[in-house]
């Protein structure tokens, strides 16, 4: 987390306007879902893994690592997609070719779908498309929040490590027993820790004027109509592509 | 215009359970000043600073914001607080928002102003303490020194009359001591009123105008930084020592001259130079082991 949260805060893309990145990500999330999967699934694939590599320079293992948990989930499910199950004459497992071209239809539309929320994942700090759920009408108080909840994640994840380092060091896993009741101290005291920080941050608030709404503002980025046709342009190359390759091996 | 831009007069604080944290203690602060308010831990530093804001509204005593009696009601703690501006010890504390920008931002916006005017806040005060660099940057992936220039500058962008820091220099390097405290002598020149609380004497002798000791919960002594700081018997009931500088050079016999005692590591150099004979061995001696 930490690793993909470094990603989307100092890729190439990260200064100019989310709103770009949000266009490519969800218009390939729309072409995936309706363009026949069998070729623009790997072709999503492909524009993906291009994009977030070679134009956010986000690395390619960064890119492989996202997307090998929930590729390795989908991996191992579709083969049971190809089998189908026969009750009629005890129970009968069989391979059945219909449920063969569904299975490789779900992986590769999935696979596609994906891939796009990768390079948005890898590219856009969750922070920055939070605000964006304002404008389209999640209320004030959720989207404050989710951004809190963003920000003390941070704090907790630090705490928690220096909390488990420190009890490391006087011995509190020596064994697996130890380690149970020292975790169990740590999560007390993690808990005890949040209450305080609260109320302090809450002064903190209040000696900034806090009145029970936290508006912010981010620096002005301009939408780059540039951009924005080419993202455009290679969301139109994917569909055509697609539609065409489609035809061709139909 | 009072001269004092704020007062307090027999505070008296309990927190619930615990030990009375303040008893009945007396404090002034003289508009446009550098006040110091030294004391060891737990001797009530940050409980006072807290009232000084409103946060805390005293269990007996008052505060008094130039020279009227402080008003707890909801509309009179905004106007308050955009004029006295608190920031806390711990950065985390309050920087809320994903980036610095943002956080900045946070301040004037509640202050109703305009966002064209909150921008050029927002710029000025990360240019102030020089971390226009940051503005992007997550509030996570800060260092600590960085996090407790942005907690700062997220209360300078208020532009209060009266700012007030709890601990700034603590766990800060030399470096970032020496930024901290170009750029807040920056707002003084602007004619910001700035109190701080601390336990290094030697940054109240060598920074402040005017030092209150506190002890015991209650203002012990206040006065001229000099003169407050010299008696080493009262510094001793704080729990508190002489400055290193000012130790020095009464031992050596050069507290006396032009100004008074020497406030800064250079200008005791510049004064054990300037004596005959072994003063400028004594003076190379220091100046080698001076960066």
């Amino acid at each position: 987390m930490y690793a993909i949260d470094r990603h989307a805060w100092t890729n190439r893309w990260y200064r100019h306007h989310p709103g770009e990145r949000l266009l490519l990500a969800d218009g390939g999330l729309l072409l995936a879902l309706t363009l026949p999967p069998l070729t623009a699934g790997p072709l999503l694939c492909a524009l993906m893994a291009g994009a977030t590599v070679a134009g956010a320079r986000v690395p390619a293992r960064a890119f492989l690592g996202v997307m090998a948990l929930p590729a390795g989930f989908l991996l191992t499910s579709a083969p049971f997609l190809a089998l189908s199950l026969d009750l009629s004459d005890g129970v009968r497992l069989a391979y059945s070719p219909a449920g063969a071209a569904a299975a490789l239809t779900v992986t590769l539309r999935s696979l596609g779908a994906l891939s796009c929320l990768a390079f948005l994942t890898l590219t856009t700090p969750v922070a920055e498309l939070v605000p964006w759920l304002r404008r389209v009408g999640v209320p004030a108080a959720v989207v404050e929040i989710a951004l809190l909840i963003y920000r003390l994640i941070f704090i907790f994840m630090e705490r928690a490590l220096a909390g488990q380092q420190a009890q490391a060091a006087r011995q509190g896993y020596s064994t697996r027993r130890r380690g149970l009741r020292s975790l169990g101290l740590l999560v007390a005291t993690l808990f005890q820790r949040a209450l305080e920080r609260a109320r302090r941050l809450e002064v903190g608030l209040a000696a900034r004027g806090y009145v029970g709404e936290l508006r912010v503002l981010t620096p002005e980025r301009r939408l780059s109509p540039r951009r924005l046709a080419g993202i455009g342009g290679l969301l139109l190359a994917v569909a055509l592509g697609s539609l065409l390759l489609d035809r061709a091996l139909a | 215009m009072s001269p004092l831009i704020l007062a307090a007069r027999g505070l008296e604080y309990d927190y619930p359970g615990a030990i009375a944290a303040l008893r009945g203690l007396d404090l002034t602060v003289p508009r446009g000043r550098k006040l110091a308010l030294l004391g060891a831990n737990g001797c009530g530093k940050t409980t006072l600073l807290l009232h000084l804001n409103g946060t805390l509204k005293p269990s007996r005593g008052q505060v008094l914001l130039d020279g009227q009696a402080a008003d707890y009601g909801r509309r009179a703690l905004g106007a308050w607080r955009n004029r006295v501006g608190l920031v806390l010890q711990e950065p985390d504390d309050q920087l809320f928002s994903a980036t610095v920008y943002q956080d900045v931002s946070f301040g004037p916006l509640n202050q109703g102003l305009p966002e064209a005017m909150v921008r050029a806040r927002v710029e000025a005060s990360l240019e102030t303490l020089r971390i226009t660099a940051l503005a992007q940057r997550p509030t996570h992936a800060l260092s600590f020194g960085q996090k407790k220039r942005v907690a700062i500058a997220g209360v300078l962008a208020m532009q209060p009359e009266v700012l007030i820091l709890d601990e700034p220099t603590a766990g800060l390097d030399p470096r970032g001591v020496a930024h901290l405290l170009a750029a807040l002598e920056q707002l003084r020149l602007a004619g910001t009123t700035l109190v701080f609380s601390t336990h290094d004497v030697d940054l109240a002798y060598g920074w402040a105008d005017e030092v209150a000791i506190l002890g015991q919960g209650l203002v012990l002594c206040q006065g001229e930084a000099l003169a407050t700081l010299a008696d080493p018997e009262r510094l001793h009931a704080a729990h508190l020592k002489t400055p290193t500088l000012l130790a020095l050079a009464v031992a050596m016999g050069v507290a006396d001259g032009p100004g008074g005692p020497p406030r800064t590591q250079a200008a005791l150099v510049a004064r054990l130079r300037g004596r005959s004979g072994d003063g400028e061995e004594i003076g190379e001696v220091v100046a080698a082991a001076s960066p």
